[in-house]
């Protein structure tokens, strides 16, 4: 699985071809034809049930007016794309939306420079080096994001939090002792972001990591009698070579970082004032906190929306690679 | 670049920006524990000790006795263990007939399985919400297994199906080939050979339900149904937070899956990074 060959012709397990000529055999044929839909007819009821049905639900529930009472007489009339157009003419969507987008583009610029240059780190050390860095970032990776979160709350305390400390020690930034980062809306998303990214960079860095192995030697020995600097061989082999993943790479970070939800939820429930309230986080208030279910479902299938290009480009890079034999 | 194959290169430069970049990476995973074995009394000192001394185990007794404990621990592994295997018993059928067999409909399937897993949870959480408070499933710890499946049932297929396509197909064949019925060659040449990609999917899939915050969160609304996550955040003691106590909760809570991870972290890292990125 590791490997970034192309994947060989999918092949299935067929029985040796030899045509049936018994009852028994013909029998047994039909068996091993229907085989595969027998194994995944499971599958499909669960998926209809747990992920399908709601699906469906709450695109329905986008089109309704349900409110609290709804929620007791289970009646809730249809409004058609009322939910809709209240939503897109609110302010506050257009702000979340813009906001969303920039932790995004925070999120994924940040760990693709510094997972790419972590991984070009852990090909250049000692061996004792590259497994005390990569124990350390499946480390940050495993760590659950609760837990995280709890940390970074805890880091960044205004009277004690350790990070304050240091900064003040430093002494570039001034004085940091008694520095609340959550009073201010940008500097609680600062931490939020650099959160998702320490969370993150460990799948990033280690995955192009192993993507680099793959890049033949020879290239950069070839490269290198003919006179290149390292930085040329980065830009000139590494990444063209690492193109591919690198562009799934930013199509699945920005669809993790618009769905991130809890690093908020933990450290600011959207807040103050709702300054760090993203999409997730919006649907989520509008529904639970308003009580505007029909609202918050037309939300979500914005974000839905807005996500399924990005998750459509992803497929399709999938399926070109080879790699998902379809 | 790659300076593996470059004989005579010095590596000390890079060495030792490796040894801090290590430091910085890991420092919050250190505090984490470096705070939580502190004295409680040291915790709160204006110029933060570095090193925890003397050890400490109060503010674990402290988050211990906060509330009911194991009754949470019971709640989450009841929770994330019935996900689990009941994913595995579904998934286990489709991952070998998406790797193994071609069918009608298989394609749309594969397809469908990537899309269903790029849908927020924070959007999925309003329709499960209603479809459970209809059926009077709200703040009933059994019923988060239904909202768990929505993300571990895709994932395991997936993954699974990645474990499958790696067994040499030519085992099953020549099986086939001396007389072994297909139930029977998958018994004894798949299933041995697919037990470790099993583990590792079971492992990893179990972890994204232990760490899940928001369907626990919203879902469950008495104390003493709390899963371990929403215990975490709800923390507080009658004085207010207690900075050693939560810290010590939150190492308690990321513990086992700290160890859990390195264990495993050979095959899984490697199956996970190619997996996302390539299938």
């Amino acid at each position: 699985m590791t490997s970034l060959t192309q994947a060989p012709e999918p092949r299935t397990a067929t029985p040796p071809p030899t045509p049936p000529r018994t009852g028994q055999e013909v029998r047994a044929h039909r068996i091993a034809r229907l085989t595969p839909y027998g194994l995944i007819v499971p599958s499909v009821i669960a998926f209809v049930a747990v992920l399908g049905y709601p699906l469906v639900r709450l695109a329905w529930l986008s089109v309704q007016d349900f409110g609290p009472r709804s929620l007791f007489t289970g009646e809730a009339p249809f409004v058609g794309i009322d939910n809709f157009t209240r939503v897109l003419g609110d302010s506050d969507f257009w702000f979340t939306l813009l906001r969303t987008l920039v932790v995004s583009v925070g999120c994924v610029g940040s760990l693709m420079i510094i997972g790419f240059l972590l991984a070009s780190l852990l090909r250049q050390v000692s061996g004792w080096a590259r497994v005390m860095l990569s124990v350390c970032l499946v480390l940050v990776w495993a760590m659950p994001m609760v837990s995280a979160a709890m940390i970074w709350r805890w880091l960044f305390e205004p009277q004690y939090g350790v990070l304050n400390w240091v900064i003040s020690q430093l002494g570039i930034f001034g004085d940091f002792s008694a520095h609340d980062w959550f009073s201010s809306p940008r500097q609680a998303l600062f931490l939020i972001i650099a959160l998702i990214v320490w969370k993150g960079l460990p799948f990033v860095a280690l995955t192009l990591y192993a993507a680099m192995g793959q890049i033949p030697d020879d290239l950069y020995e070839a490269a290198g009698l003919d006179g290149a600097g390292r930085w040329s061989m980065a830009r000139h082999i590494t990444l063209p070579i690492l193109g591919p993943v690198l562009a799934v790479l930013v199509l699945l970070e920005v669809i993790w970082s618009v769905n991130s939800f809890t690093p908020f939820w933990v450290l600011t429930q959207g807040g103050p004032d709702g300054g760090t309230t993203t999409l997730g986080v919006y649907s989520y208030l509008e529904a639970f906190t308003r009580n505007d279910y029909g609202g918050g479902a037309a939300i979500a299938i914005l974000t839905v929306v807005l996500l399924a290009a990005l998750a459509v480009l992803y497929v399709r890079r999938l399926f070109a690679q080879g790699e998902v034999e379809a | 670049m790659r300076a593996a194959g470059a004989p005579g290169r010095k590596r000390t430069v890079p060495n030792v920006v490796a040894v801090l970049v290590s430091m910085v990476v890991i420092f919050p995973v250190y505090w984490m524990f470096a705070t939580a074995l502190k004295e409680p009394g040291k915790i709160l000192s204006a110029t933060p000790e570095f090193i925890p001394w003397p050890l400490s185990l109060e503010n674990f007794s402290t988050a211990l006795t906060h509330g009911s404990f194991l009754h949470y621990v019971r709640n989450s592994l009841l929770v994330s263990v019935s996900t689990v295997l009941i994913s595995l018993v579904i998934a286990l059928g489709a991952s070998i007939a998406l790797a193994r067999f071609r069918f009608i409909g298989r394609r749309a399937f594969l397809v469908g399985l990537v899309l269903i897993q790029m849908v927020p949870g924070s959007a999925m959480v309003i329709p499960l919400y209603l479809m459970l408070r209809s059926v009077g499933a709200i703040d009933f710890v059994p019923g988060l297994v239904i909202t768990y499946m929505t993300f571990v049932l895709p994932f395991t297929i997936w993954t699974l199906r990645g474990f499958v396509v790696g067994i040499p197909l030519e085992l099953e064949e020549a099986a086939m080939v001396d007389g072994c019925g297909r139930l029977r060659a998958f018994w004894h040449i798949q299933l041995p050979l697919l037990a470790p990609g099993i583990v590792a999917t079971s492992i990893f899939a179990f972890i994204s339900a232990w760490d899940d915050y928001l369907f626990a969160y919203v879902f469950l609304k008495s104390q003493s149904n709390y899963t371990l996550p929403v215990w975490l955040v709800s923390f507080q003691t009658s004085d207010g937070i207690d900075n050693g106590a939560t810290i010590a909760a939150s190492a308690i809570f990321s513990l086992p899956v700290l160890i859990v991870f390195l264990l495993v972290q050979r095959r899984l890292v490697g199956g996970m990074t190619s997996g996302a990125v390539k299938g």
